[in-house]
Order: structure tokens, then sequence, then C-alpha cells
């Protein structure tokens, strides 16, 4: 084995009454990569991630963080959903120092800190502004903000463009790259979308329905930094017919 | 904003208005005699010309109403609260709080009237308590109940104490819900403070008197041109506290008329200020 891991899980398992919802998965990421998963809905990725997350307790397996245990233990990532989850009642900056308002007080450097990334992209503007009068897509990025400022080195983001139109997707995608890139972060990434897994990540996962299990582990070589002109890149429609296959095996 | 101000005050004040006209114009077209409906003037006339006698009366039922009011704001806050937040609390207390809205509430005044001091402020208060606390209880516990479920674990990943997601997220989230229940509670309490008075006629208060006594005086000398004139002043004071509540609850919950924060609750100046 090379460099430890940031993330290892190990026999990772859970069954809800009598439906095995996650086969005993193991997974290591590595420091500073991007990885996806994609798989059907009901293969268990949204479990994986609520048990790395410390939400739900699985039922045999170790998950270790930086050589950690952290089964069933909180405040270790950062965590994003397709649902943005903005307080309402707050403005922008206070939603994006929300984790902090959660755990402690409240700082100036929190304060400065969340101006600052706001203005570095794009929504200094929009400060003072509370979360109803932003875009879908304005609304995804405040959320993502929030997400890098706990200063998590692993972010779990659970479909997080699935509700956004194909344009806003696309663009909130390319930021994400920029912005991933900027600021070093692991990111494990749950999506549908087969050409957003390609186009983000490292490495793919594909896992399959009941019981969910990680049915592939595929190698991304194409170059970074990526743009548009990847997805017509023939490494990429390769790659994509291979996940497709993968993921509809069954119904050719 | 000119509009909204239109729209805001002329409009429910034309509808005011019209109804008074109507009423007028019933009277004077079917001939009905003053002893069975008087005519709005004559009402209003009623109250205006014993005003020096009223308003002492008038200020003791604004009182009960809003002490009765924030009593049952507490109570109804308290209880919503403890029930949303305990299961097994819940399970016990809510068909008794049920049961306590199911009784008539002018039954329960001459017992609650015995027991608290009849005659005193103190029942007349417990009874626009006992009115005003249910649909407070009932509106918190299902803000409460109704908090996303999504949002409460992501505190939870953030490693957010119980108490901290409470009131970072929980109460806000409550807020609105709990305005519904204050503005029921608003439009009946005035109901329960005549009740009260009815049921404890004040006669050791400073004003010896009550709008109860005085109303009751009034029917029974034929005086319905006084009888309906404090009606109306009634039904105002009513519509104005249930104004205020509502006012109150837009002054709480900036965030659903405005689109940037007010100026004054900013943490810091950030950008440049805008007004929506």
């Amino acid at each position: 084995m090379t460099s430890p891991a940031l993330l290892e899980i190990s026999g990772v398992a859970k069954s809800f009454a009598d439906t095995v919802v996650l086969a005993p998965t193991d997974l290591r990421i590595d420091e500073g990569s991007f990885v996806s998963i994609v798989g059907p809905s009901g293969c268990g990725k949204s479990t994986l991630f609520n048990i790395i997350a410390g939400l739900l307790a699985p039922d045999a397996g170790e998950v270790t963080l930086e050589g950690r245990d952290i089964v069933g233990a909180t405040g270790h990532v950062g965590y994003m959903l397709q649902k943005d989850l903005l307080v309402p009642w707050r403005s922008v900056e206070d939603n994006i120092t929300m984790a902090a308002r959660l755990t402690r007080r409240v700082t100036e450097a929190d304060r400065s800190e969340a101006r600052q990334i706001a203005r570095r992209y794009g929504l200094g503007e929009f400060l003072d502004h509370y979360p109803k009068a932003l875009s879908g897509g304005m609304r995804q990025r405040v959320a993502f903000m929030r997400t890098l400022v706990t200063h998590q080195k692993l972010l779990l983001l659970d479909e997080p463009f699935g509700a956004l139109d194909a344009q806003t997707r696309l663009d909130m995608q390319r930021w994400l790259l920029d912005v991933w890139r900027e600021s070093g972060r692991t990111v494990l990434f749950i999506t549908h979308d087969v050409d957003e897994s390609i186009f983000l990540s490292d490495r793919i996962l594909v896992m399959s329905p009941r019981p969910g299990r990680v049915v592939a582990d595929l190698a991304n070589t194409l170059a970074r930094p990526r743009d548009l002109d990847v997805l017509t890149d023939p490494q990429f429609v390769a790659l994509k017919s291979e996940i497709m296959h993968l993921l509809h095996g069954g119904e050719r | 904003m000119k509009r909204g101000l239109f729209a805001k005050v002329a409009l429910p004040v034309a509808s005011f208005a019209i109804l008074l006209a109507l009423w007028q114009a019933v009277v004077v077209m079917f001939h009905v005699q003053s002893y069975v409906a008087p005519r709005p003037l004559a009402a209003i006339q009623a109250v205006t010309d014993n005003w020096s006698l009223l308003a002492p009366l008038v200020l003791q039922i604004v009182k009960e109403t809003i002490y009765g009011f924030v009593g049952g704001a507490v109570v109804g806050v308290f209880f919503g609260v403890i029930m949303a937040k305990i299961p097994v609390v819940q399970k016990l207390l809510y068909p008794t709080l049920i049961l306590s809205q199911a009784v008539p509430v002018i039954a329960i005044a001459f017992p609650l009237a015995a027991i608290l001091g009849f005659g005193t402020v103190k029942p007349i208060i417990a009874i626009v308590v006992w009115i005003v606390f249910f649909p407070v209880t009932v509106s918190v516990i299902d803000g409460l109940a109704h908090v996303d479920n999504d949002l409460l674990n992501l505190a939870r990943v953030y490693g957010a104490s119980r108490w901290r997601t409470f009131w970072q997220i929980e109460v806000p989230a409550t807020v609105s819900p709990l305005f519904s229940g204050l503005k029921i509670g608003a439009t009946y309490a005035i109901t329960g403070a005549f009740i009260g008075e009815l049921a404890s006629p004040e006669t050791v208060g400073p004003a010896q008197s009550s709008i109860y006594i005085y109303i009751q005086h009034a029917n029974s000398n034929f005086n319905q041109a006084a009888v309906f004139g404090i009606t109306l002043l009634m039904a105002i004071i009513g519509v104005t506290w249930f104004l205020i509540v509502s006012g109150l609850e837009s002054f709480s919950t900036p965030w659903l008329r405005r689109s940037t924060v007010r100026r004054w609750r900013r943490a810091s100046p950030s950008s440049p200020a805008r007004e929506d």
C-alpha cells in the first residue's frame, strides 16, 4: 500500500429491517481526489454518505478518517444535499457561517472569511440578501460555500446539482472544478448523471441496486483542467459507454 | 408602495364604512324601531356622549385582554415546546388540553370565578389565558414538528448541540406558525375578557363596574344604541389587537417581505446598502 488514505471504509454494511441496503463495502479515498459514485436509486449511496457523516451507524465495519475511527461521530465532514438547506431567516453571509453558528460563537474572522469567499466566487453583491432573493444556482453556490468554510478535508456532496436545469448545472460543474482545484479538498460526489461524474472526477465508483455494492471502480485519466471539449473526447465517450453498460447491462 | 398602502388601509376601511352604511340603510328603509336596532350614528353617539364614563371601563377590558393574551401566549408557548420536545408529555397532556377547549368557556367561567375570587380581575385574566393558549400551543407543536428533517441532519453533521440547533433552527422555523396561533388567540381574547366580566363582575376593582355591567344595564333600559355602540367598540378593539399582533409578525419575519437584511440588523458593514 502507498500513503494512508484520507478516508478508509472496510466491511461497512447496513440493513433496514429485512432489506440489505448496503452489502459489505470497502473503500479508500485519497486526499485531494475527486471521486464520484454513480448508481440507480436505492443502491445505498446516500446510506453510505449518512454512515460516513455519522448520521447512521453501520451494522458492521469500520470508517476511519485520517486514521481516526469516526463511526457514529458527527462533525468530521462537510455535507451538502440536492436541497440547499439555506435558512430563509438568515442573510447569505450568515448562511455561509451557519456551521460556526451551530457549534460556537461566530467570530469576526468567520464573517470576513465568508465575505471573502462570497466575493471571490461572485456573490459579494448578495451578502445582505435573504436566500429567497437568489436563483437556484446561486443558492447552491452559497450552500457549497457554507460547506467549504467548515474547513473539513472531506466534502460529501449528494447530488448537489440534481435540481438545477441543464445549463445552470454545467455552469455549476465548471465552477465546482475551479473551487475544488483552488481549495485542495477531497470530494466524494453522488450523482445520477454519468456525464457529470466523468466531467468532474478522477475516479468513478459504479454501484448496483439492492443490495447496494460497488461493482466497478474506474479511473478517469482525462487531463485537467477540463472544460467543455472533454465532453466529446473519445476517452470520455468510451468511459461513458462502459459506465452505461454497467448500469443498464441487463437492458441491452 | 402607494398601491400597497391603498390595499392595506383604504380597502379595509372602505369595507367597514360600507357595513355601517348598509346598517344605516336597512334601519331607515324598514323603519326599524330604535329599541330593536339603532342607527349606527346613534350607536356611535351613545359611546361618544358617555365617553368619560366609558373610558375607564374600556381601559379596564383592554388591560384584561392584553394581560390575558400575553399570559396565554406564554403558557401556550411553554406547553407547545415541552409537548413537542417530550413525546410522553404530549401524549399525556394533549387529550386534557382538547378537553379544556371542548368545555364551553362560559360554563367553566363561573367555577373559575369562585375559585380565583369572585369580583376580582384574576378569573377574567384566567379565562382569556384559557382561550388564547390553546391555538398557540397547537401551532407551536405543529411548527416544531415540521422543521425540515434534512436541515436538522445537516446541523448534526456539523456537530451542533441540541441546544444550539433548537435556538438557531427550530425556534426561527417556528416563528411563522406561532404567529398563526397568536392571531387566532388575538381575535378571541376580547371575547374571553367579556365572558370573564360576565362571570366575575369586577366590583372590587377601581372602576367598581365593567363594560359587561354597563352593557347589561343599557340592555335592561332598552338602550339599544348603547348596546350596539359598545359592541362596535369592542369589535374595533379586537380588530386593533389583531392588527398589532399582525404587525409584530411582519416585524419578526422580515425575510418573508424583504430581499435584503435591514441595515440596523446587519452584524457588520459588508456591501453597499440596498433597499428593495
